[in-house]
Parts: structure tokens; C-alpha cells; sequence
């Protein structure tokens, strides 16, 4: 028995001489193999969800995402809405957004990217305030809260 | 110096450490120089060849003097402050500060780092997503390229990836060796249980809440690294939080205690590598044939894995790092480098040489960029 | 919510360290049989259950008159929060916890299946930090549904340490585990100590 845990123990040591061996060459391959799996995914609270929406205007193209309301065990009662506008974004950008593509108008918002001064006008009472507006490296987005 | 490179009782003959150091000579520069060196940039070559030499130098001195710690220590310190170094000043040069905005989080562009892993466990079981706003694949400090790397090295060393890969560990390992004496000469052992329970707050607030909550809140490196923009109350709490955090037990009780408070009182991380050090092959430990019970390797344990109980019964427990000082400190060889399995006192040399090639390896390429980097930089100054 | 539950959750182990000294030998003490053990155990949670709900709307009707303007309502809470919190630090570090659980003079009691019953109140009443600052909690939301959804997700956080209770006496280290139990109390302590400060400063710059 102990002649046994002394060939596993020594065996295991090599094998993980092997794994740190193979490790830095192998790691490109093994971080695409991780990265292919289910849950490598960044969650889109974070990202701002899928996109339901594009619409090209003149300088800039309006991406309107899909509402997020994930949580841990399901959707949570509130999420946000994410717009960008991509592209050469004007000093005012003013819109009317309809999120869910319902034909009613769901807020409008108009943004001094000067000054980062934001006007705010909700017409579903399930949106709520501007939880973020900033400028990006593709242009400019906001986040609105939404209730589910 | 002959009195500076005095061989233990595990040093070995200027051959035959040069023997030893070949094989790493060999890997290394495959490693670090990707393959295919190229000499053209004179500043990065000079980076290049002082950063592998300068390493093997250190592994051959390893086998030299038959010392670890002190050696493993110079390596894992420069890390840490090439590291800063290296993040500080891409970030000031892409964003002119060290903060992070809001559309840097909106962007997912903020580097990933091993300590947040414990935290996307739970989300990543419930909602198969990592809850962290970085890119998965591609970029400097990838999601999946870190939890590989992370990965790997702990199933091979198991919390010796605390003293021999985690880029932050070389801070609170530096500022404890800063004093000759310790100041505060007991600390509650009770206390190295609070990685779990930090471990067991974050993983669930971070679930409910969808934050990588340690990150957002506690983690002192931010202050050396990157962090929230100060726009409000909240963003200065944290950044109150994580200064103090830093000052407190990274600088402070480092000094005082000569333990690297931080790892062994905070780190969730730590905890997971704790559990880890279970299943790994190499383990430190003690060989009650030739212990004299002196307890001077509980006395210099960085990590509170050795405590006087476990040394009576020949034991060293799960929080080691096998960092090597106990080793270095034993005057009677008693306690060492093993593999599991292998009776203690036995295959002493084997065992140390084969865990030396492991880790220093690992540690030598997972540095040898960032260290290259910053030396590259002060010459592109120089020349 | 979610924070309601980290709170339960991480109270429950301090509670279970003290009070665990009465409920264990009861329930173990008890007629064999998992089935008695289930039913003690389920009349203890119930009976827990009922005191949150009673003191869940007792607090915001309470809170309801006191909390009367935005500002007493951020300021008040956080004020409370910080006192509670370090009064959960404390607890959870151990010089100024209270050994024995109230539910101690459980033991007096005659009637047997009385007793699940009276260490559900006695153990939902102990009125320990944790409580303290659910119920500030409790008393600072904008509705009772609100209100009752907190306690109930406190409720839930806190039982999830009772439920192995019968089994305690088999579980290796346990010690450790509720040392670690312990210290993920103060935590939590901490956690709210900073969440009351940042409400008190963010009350006063906003008037």
C-alpha cells in the first residue's frame, strides 16, 4: 500500500510537470476550447443586451438593445433598456425612443454631449430615470430603468 | 561571498547547479521569447536577456545555496511592482488617469484578474454568464485566458500559486520582510478562517447582486492597480475602503507582524487555494525523525499554516504556500519540499528539485512579461 | 431583498452558535423518530415565520409615522444601520455576545410539544443586531408588501441554518464552521456599517 501511494504521489508530481510544461504553448488552445463553453458568456447586465433594434440616421446609427431583467433565479422586476448612438454623434442628440416596437413612444431623451447634461421624458410608466449616460469609444449610451 | 552564498545542507556544487539550471535555461527562453526571438528593438532586447538571465541566475542560486524564499522573494516582489507599474501606465496613457469610467464598464474593457473568480461561480452555475464587464477571449487580461492559467496552476501547486503566481501576493510578501523584529509578535490564529467567511459574502452578494462584490468594494490592490472614478458618496466609500484596506493589511500589519496579513486575513481566493492544497502533489513536510520541536519554522510561516500543535505531529496544514522560508529556516533539514504520497523525510532532494522546476517555471514565464515590459520601458528612457 | 437574505443568512450562523446549544439537544433529546424531528423542527419555523410577519407590519406602520420625509428616511436608516452594524461586529467578535440564547428558559417548560412553539418566539424575538437591522429595515421601505418581502427573505437567509440542525451532531469541524459562520456575521456587519455611513453622508450632502 505505501509502495502504491509512492508511485501515485510521484506519478501526480509528473503529471503536473506535464500540465505547467504544456501550459503556457497550449494556453491559446485551451482558452478558445474554455471560451467555446455555454456559460463564457459576459451577462447582459453588464453588456447591455441583445440588440432589437437598429436604425441608420445621418451621421450615427440608433441601436436600441432588448430590455435586461436578468437575475439569479429568473428576471427580476426591474432591468434597464440600453441606446447607443454609434458613429459621429452630434454635440445634441435628441430622440424618441420606442423600445418595445409597440408604435407608442416609450421616452424621449435629448443629451448635450458637450456637457453631458441630460433631458429626460418618460411616457411609459414603466421607465424610469436615466441610470447612466456617458460617451464610448463608438459614440454615446444610455441606460434607462425599467420596470418589468 | 562565500558568506552570502553559504550552501545549505540542500545546496549543491556550482556543476551541478548549472546542471539543473540548464534544463530551465533551455525552457525558459523558449517561453518567454515566444518561440521566435527577435533582436531589433534594442530596448526590448536588452529587456529580454536581463529579465532571463537575471531569472535563471535566481533558480541557479536556488540550487547553489540550497535557500528557496529568498530567492523566490525577489522574483515575486519585482512581479508585483512591474505589474503596477505596467497597468499604471497604460492606463495613464490610454485614459490619462487610473481610474475606470463609466463607459469603460459599459464597454466591458476592464482587465480581468484571478481574485475575481470565486465570484463567478454561483452566477455562472445559475445563469450560465460571468458576471464581470471584460472581454472573454482576445485582449490583455482575458476572462478565459486568466481562469486557464489560474486553473492549471493551482491543480499543480495548489496554494503555492499564493507564493509563486499571484501577481498581488509580492506586496504584502515585500512589506513583510521589511523589519528585522516583529513588532506585534502574536496575532489569533482564528483569524486565517476569515478568507472563508469573506469567500462565503462575496460569492453571495456578488450572486445576488450581479457585482463582482470583492472587486467593487474591498480589494486593497485597487490602489496600485485601477479603480471607480470618484463621482459621488458611494465611489469615495469604496475608495475609502479599499486605501485603508491597502494601508492596513498590506503595508501596516506586514510590517509589524512580518506576515503577509492581506493573503492569509482577506483574500477569497486564497480560500478556494486553500481547499486546493487537498489534491496537490507537492506538499511541505515535516520529518519527525530529526525535529527538535525549536518551532522556528511556526515562528517564520508567512501564511499561519504551521502552528506549534502541527509540528508535535508532524503536520503542515492546508493554508501552505510553499513559499520555502520554513524550509530555509530548519536547521536540521526537518522540514521540506515533498510529494503526497511520499513518506516525509524521504526523497528530500527529489522532491525539492522536481517542485522548484514546477513553480519557478510557471512563475518565470507568467512574470517575464510584465517585468520585460517595465524594464523596457526604463531603458527606452536610458538609451 | 437580496441583501435581506445575506442578512438571515449570515446571522443564522451567529444565532445557531448560541441558541444551537438549547435547539440541538432539544431536538436530538426528543422521541426517535425523523418524523417527530421534522414536525418539532417545521412548528419552530412556523412559529418564527409568524413573528417576522407580525413584526414586519408592526415596524412599518412604525416607520411609517416617523420616517416622514426623504430625508430622515435615508438619514434615520443609516444612522440606525451604522449603530446596528457595529453592535454586529461586536456580537459576531465575541466579548459582548450574550452565552446563553433566550430561549435557555425554554428548558423550565412542562408541556412538550409546547416547546418548538415557545423557542420559536423566544429565538425570533432575541432581538440580536441582525434583527435590529432588519427591522430598520423593514421600517424604512415605501411599502408594507415591501416591508413583508424583507423579513420573509430574512426569515428565509437565517432558517437555511436550522434545517441541518438534527444532523450537527455529525458534521466534522464543526467548529471551524462556525467560527467561519461567525465571521462572515461580522462581515456582514461590516457590509451594513458601511452602507448606513454612505446613507448618512449621502443624507446630509442632499439635505
Amino acid at each position: 500500500m505505501k509502495k502504491v501511494k509512492v508511485i501515485l504521489g510521484i506519478s501526480w508530481a509528473f503529471i503536473g510537470l506535464v500540465v505547467i510544461i504544456i501550459m503556457f504553448p497550449g494556453s491559446g488552445v485551451f482558452s478558445e476550447k474554455l471560451a467555446g463553453m455555454s456559460f463564457m458568456k459576459i451577462n447582459p447586465r453588464l453588456t447591455g443586451g441583445d440588440v432589437a433594434y437598429k436604425t441608420t440616421m445621418q451621421a450615427c446609427t440608433l441601436v436600441v438593445h432588448k430590455p435586461v431583467f436578468d437575475g439569479l433565479f429568473g428576471d427580476r422586476k426591474s432591468g434597464f433598456v440600453q441606446v447607443d448612438w454609434r458613429g459621429k454623434v452630434a454635440e445634441k442628440i435628441s430622440d424618441t425612443i420606442d423600445f418595445d416596437h409597440d408604435m407608442k413612444p416609450d421616452f424621449f431623451v435629448m443629451i448635450n454631449t458637450k456637457n453631458d447634461s441630460v433631458i429626460f421624458t418618460p411616457f411609459n410608466r414603466k421607465v424610469k430615470g436615466i441610470a447612466i449616460s456617458t460617451s464610448t469609444s463608438y459614440g454615446w449610451t444610455i441606460r434607462t430603468g425599467l420596470d418589468k | 561571498m562565500d558568506k552570502v552564498l553559504t550552501s545549505s545542507i540542500n545546496g549543491k556544487s556550482p556543476g551541478k547547479s548549472f546542471l539543473y539550471t540548464l534544463p530551465m535555461f533551455l525552457i525558459s527562453f523558449m517561453f518567454i521569447s515566444g518561440g521566435r526571438p527577435t533582436f531589433t528593438d534594442p530596448a526590448q532586447t536588452a529587456a529580454l536577456l536581463t529579465v532571463f538571465l537575471g531569472m535563471n541566475v535566481l533558480y541557479f542560486l536556488m540550487h547553489y545555496t540550497g535557500k528557496t524564499d529568498k530567492y523566490r522573494a525577489v522574483l515575486f516582489i519585482v512581479f508585483a511592482l512591474s505589474l503596477s507599474f505596467t497597468l499604471i501606465k497604460n492606463m495613464i496613457e490610454i485614459r490619462h488617469s487610473m481610474s475606470f469610467s463609466q463607459a469603460d464598464l459599459v464597454e466591458c474593457k476592464i482587465p480581468f484578474c484571478h481574485l475575481v473568480i470565486p465570484m463567478l461561480i454561483l452566477p455562472a452555475a445559475f445563469t450560465k454568464s460571468i458576471i464581470f464587464p471584460g472581454t472573454i477571449l482576445g485582449s490583455f487580461a482575458s476572462i478565459s485566458s486568466m481562469i486557464v492559467l489560474w486553473l492549471l496552476a493551482t491543480l499543480v501547486m495548489g496554494r503555492g500559486f499564493c507564493s509563486w503566481g499571484c501577481f498581488y501576493g509580492g506586496w504584502d510578501d515585500g512589506f513583510s520582510r521589511l523589519r528585522k523584529r516583529k513588532l506585534i509578535r502574536k496575532v489569533g490564529d482564528a483569524w486565517k478562517w476569515m478568507p472563508f467567511a469573506v469567500l462565503f459574502m462575496v460569492s453571495l452578494t456578488a450572486a445576488l447582486t450581479f457585482i463582482p462584490t470583492y472587486c467593487d468594494w474591498i480589494c486593497p490592490f485597487k490602489t496600485v492597480t485601477e479603480f471607480e472614478k470618484v463621482t459621488g458618496v458611494e465611489s469615495a466609500a469604496k475608495a475609502a475602503v479599499f486605501i485603508s484596506l491597502f494601508a492596513g493589511l498590506v503595508v501596516a500589519l506586514p510590517v509589524m507582524t512580518k506576515k503577509r496579513t492581506q493573503c492569509s486575513f482577506l483574500c477569497p481566493l486564497g480560500a478556494i487555494s486553500t481547499l486546493s492544497n487537498k489534491i496537490t502533489p507537492f506538499v511541505v513536510k515535516i520529518d519527525k525523525g530529526v525535529c527538535t520541536d525549536c518551532m522556528k519554522c511556526a515562528d517564520v510561516c508567512p501564511m499561519y499554516a504551521i502552528t506549534p500543535e502541527g509540528v508535535r505531529s508532524g503536520s503542515v496544514s492546508m493554508f501552505c504556500s510553499k513559499c520555502g522560508k520554513c524550509v530555509d529556516n530548519c536547521t536540521k533539514n526537518a522540514v521540506h519540499f515533498g510529494i503526497r504520497g511520499v513518506p516525509a523525510g524521504t526523497m528530500k532532494n527529489f522532491s525539492r528539485n522536481l517542485f522548484l522546476f514546477v513553480s519557478f517555471l510557471f512563475m518565470a514565464v507568467f512574470s517575464s512579461g510584465t517585468i520585460i515590459f517595465t524594464l523596457k520601458s526604463f531603458y527606452s528612457l536610458i538609451f | 431583498m437580496g441583501e435581506s437574505f445575506l442578512l438571515g443568512l449570515s446571522s443564522g450562523s451567529a444565532c445557531l452558535v448560541t441558541c444551537g446549544m438549547v435547539l440541538i439537544p432539544y431536538i436530538i433529546s426528543g422521541p426517535a423518530g425523523l418524523r417527530r424531528t421534522v414536525i418539532d423542527l417545521s412548528l419552530f419555523m412556523l412559529t418564527r415565520f409568524l413573528i417576522y410577519l407580525a413584526l414586519a407590519t408592526a415596524v412599518w406602520y412604525f416607520g411609517k409615522a416617523i420616517f416622514s420625509s426623504v430625508f430622515l428616511r435615508t438619514f434615520l436608516t443609516g444612522t440606525l444601520y451604522t449603530v446596528f452594524a457595529i453592535m454586529l461586529v461586536w456580537y459576531s467578535i465575541g466579548r459582548g455576545r450574550r452565552k446563553d440564547c433566550p430561549a435557555a428558559i425554554v428548558k423550565k417548560v412542562d408541556n412538550l410539544r409546547l416547546v418548538p412553539v415557545m423557542l420559536g418566539i423566544t429565538n425570533s424575538l432575541g432581538f440580536c443586531p441582525a434583527l435590529l437591522l432588519i427591522l430598520t429595515k423593514g421600517a424604512s421601505q415605501q411599502t408594507l408588501m415591501q416591508s413583508y418581502l424583507a423579513f420573509v427573505m430574512f426569515f428565509l437567509g437565517s432558517s437555511l441554518w436550522f434545517v441541518p440542525l438534527p444532523f450537527a451532531g455529525k458534521l466534522k469541524r464543526k467548529e471551524t464552521l462556525e467560527l467561519i459562520g461567525t465571521m462572515a456575521t461580522g462581515v456582514a456587519g461590516v457590509i451594513f456599517f458601511v452602507k448606513g455611513l454612505t446613507l448618512i453622508i449621502g443624507g446630509l450632502i442632499n439635505g
